[in-house]
């Protein structure tokens, strides 16, 4: 390996702290320089989401929005991979599925609700179809790409090694692609977390994150949205930055050693 | 395994790469093939490993039309070949459990192999971590832990350098000593050529034909191919390099 471009251990998390602190600072510039009732300050939210957590609604409401996200987002992960990795190996079913997600991809996720909303009814349903259909798109896509350029010799080298189909998806496309794979995912939860919160503030099911927000916004609590803002973003973080990044230097420890 | 090629034709396309090649090869036997750049050489090969079909004639294998890829022929390519995710002894067990050998057996076997080409101690290292002349010793470990019939070999020292060449070439020729399997050596060496094979075919450019065979079956060799002086200089005539000194 040339020269370290990543930065890792301490260094890494002192950045990380840095760039926390800054946004913090941030807010509570605003919350002094604003009046209390538009914009609290950092301590009164902290003091609200301590309360939250021991409400059991709050937890429920906080429990079912990570169910639809969990559904909705593993459902695009199977089926991202599944499709990425077998139009990166057939060419012509490749263009047809590149085409179709460029256009559906044009469309916004939150743009569904209306319809899936009638269709399905109102519940669980088109909220986690939603998730689903924004997450699917980036997880298929980088997966195809991936698929795509695949190392010819590779593929000869297990092929003269007597592999069949399914071992040469299985000990070669899948390896080979996992780099941009677990790329895909990260940002397809981006996607698929965007498209929970916003569905289910538009939606309005089930007392989840998005529907206490909107609520809160509803009756002009500022102290319960801003709380509900920082849940949703210390959630995203957890998620992406601890699971979906360890899950990433777990499996692709070769490119660490 | 003896193989048969009988006017071997193939083209990508508009672009005829081999034409009427014919030939026999038998079973043990070393054959380098050597010619210029681009001139169908190695797409011989991937016609015996059975990546490609032929466009027109037969190869066939111990009197059998070859019809795809099998673990009986197999193929050690230039570089980068093995898997950047998997350790060397996972690449080496690889070529056993694709063939249903479990994965304890593999790597046991495997580590067996690793020790044989004294890359002892490397098992747990990625391909990255160690030099071009140990990623192409895991290679032939690799190649030979199946115990192929067949080896066909593509340029396989060609990106190392010289010293480590000489020395890989030494453990090729021990293994093949060993396990006797009939071999087709692309390469544009030579020396190689010389020190390693029974027969060397010499190839025009595309589409391929043979200009002429020397056979060397029988003879002792040592990488001092002194003794082989006119042959090396006939050789390098037919691929249009100058051996002499030009005298005004």
């Amino acid at each position: 390996m040339s020269q370290q471009r990543r930065l890792t251990g301490p260094k890494k998390y002192v950045a990380v702290v840095l760039a926390v602190l800054f946004i913090l600072l941030i807010w509570q510039a605003a919350a002094w320089s604003l009046p209390d009732f538009l914009m609290p300050g950092i301590p009164t939210v902290l003091e609200r989401m301590q309360a939250a957590v021991q409400e059991a609604q709050f937890r429920e409401g906080l429990l079912g929005s990570m169910s639809r996200l969990g559904s909705g987002y593993s459902f695009a992960l199977l089926f991202g991979i599944g499709f990425g990795l077998v139009g990166g190996v057939l060419f012509f079913f490749r263009e047809i599925l590149r085409s179709a997600i460029v256009i559906l991809q044009s469309i916004p996720s939150i743009a569904w609700v209306p319809l899936f909303l009638i269709v399905m009814g109102f519940g669980n349903l088109p909220i986690i179809v939603v998730v689903a259909l924004a997450a699917f798109f980036p997880m298929a896509l980088s997966v195809m790409n991936a698929t795509e350029s695949v190392q010819p010799v590779h593929v000869s080298a297990a092929r003269v090694m007597g592999a069949s189909r399914w071992q040469l998806l299985r000990r070669v496309y899948l390896p080979a692609v996992m780099p941009e794979l677990i790329t895909g995912a990260q940002l397809a939860f981006g996607n698929a977390w965007r498209a929970l919160i916003s569905a289910e503030m538009l939606i309005g099911f089930g007392q989840g994150l998005g529907r206490s927000l909107a609520y809160s916004g509803e009756i002009a609590d500022m102290t319960g949205v801003m709380m509900n803002i920082l849940v949703i973003a210390i959630l995203a973080t957890l998620i992406d930055q601890v699971v979906l990044e360890k899950f990433k230097q777990r499996v692709l420890r070769y490119q660490y050693v | 395994m003896q193989l048969r090629f009988e006017e071997v034709g193939k083209h990508f396309g508009q672009l005829e790469v081999i034409k009427g090649f014919s030939g026999e090869f038998a079973q043990g036997e070393l054959v380098a093939l050597v010619g210029p750049s681009g001139c169908g050489k190695s797409t011989l090969l991937h016609l015996v490993a059975g990546l490609e079909k032929p466009s027109a004639g037969k190869v066939l294998a111990d009197g059998r039309p070859i019809s795809g890829p099998h673990p009986s022929r197999t193929l050690v390519f230039q570089e980068h070949a093995l898997y950047p995710w998997l350790s060397l002894q996972a690449n080496v067990a690889m070529a056993l459990e694709l063939q249903g050998v479990s994965r304890q057996e593999a790597f046991e076997l495997a580590q067996g192999w690793l020790e044989r080409v004294n890359l002892k101690g490397f098992e747990d290292y990625y391909p990255h971590q160690v030099s071009g002349g140990m990623r192409q010793r895991t290679a032939l470990a690799r190649a030979f832990i199946a115990k192929p019939e067949v080896l066909l070999l593509d340029e396989p020292f060609g990106a190392l350098d010289a010293l480590t060449r000489m020395a890989l070439q030494d453990v090729l020729r021990e293994l093949i000593e060993e396990h006797q399997p009939t071999v087709l050596l692309v390469t544009h060496d030579v020396d190689e050529a010389l020190y390693l094979a029974d027969h060397v075919l010499v190839f025009s450019a595309r589409p391929a034909k043979v200009l002429q065979t020397f056979n060397f079956t029988h003879c002792e060799k040592s990488h001092d191919l002194s003794e082989f002086a006119a042959e090396r200089r006939e050789i390098l005539r037919l691929l249009g390099i100058k051996t002499e000194v030009a005298h005004p």
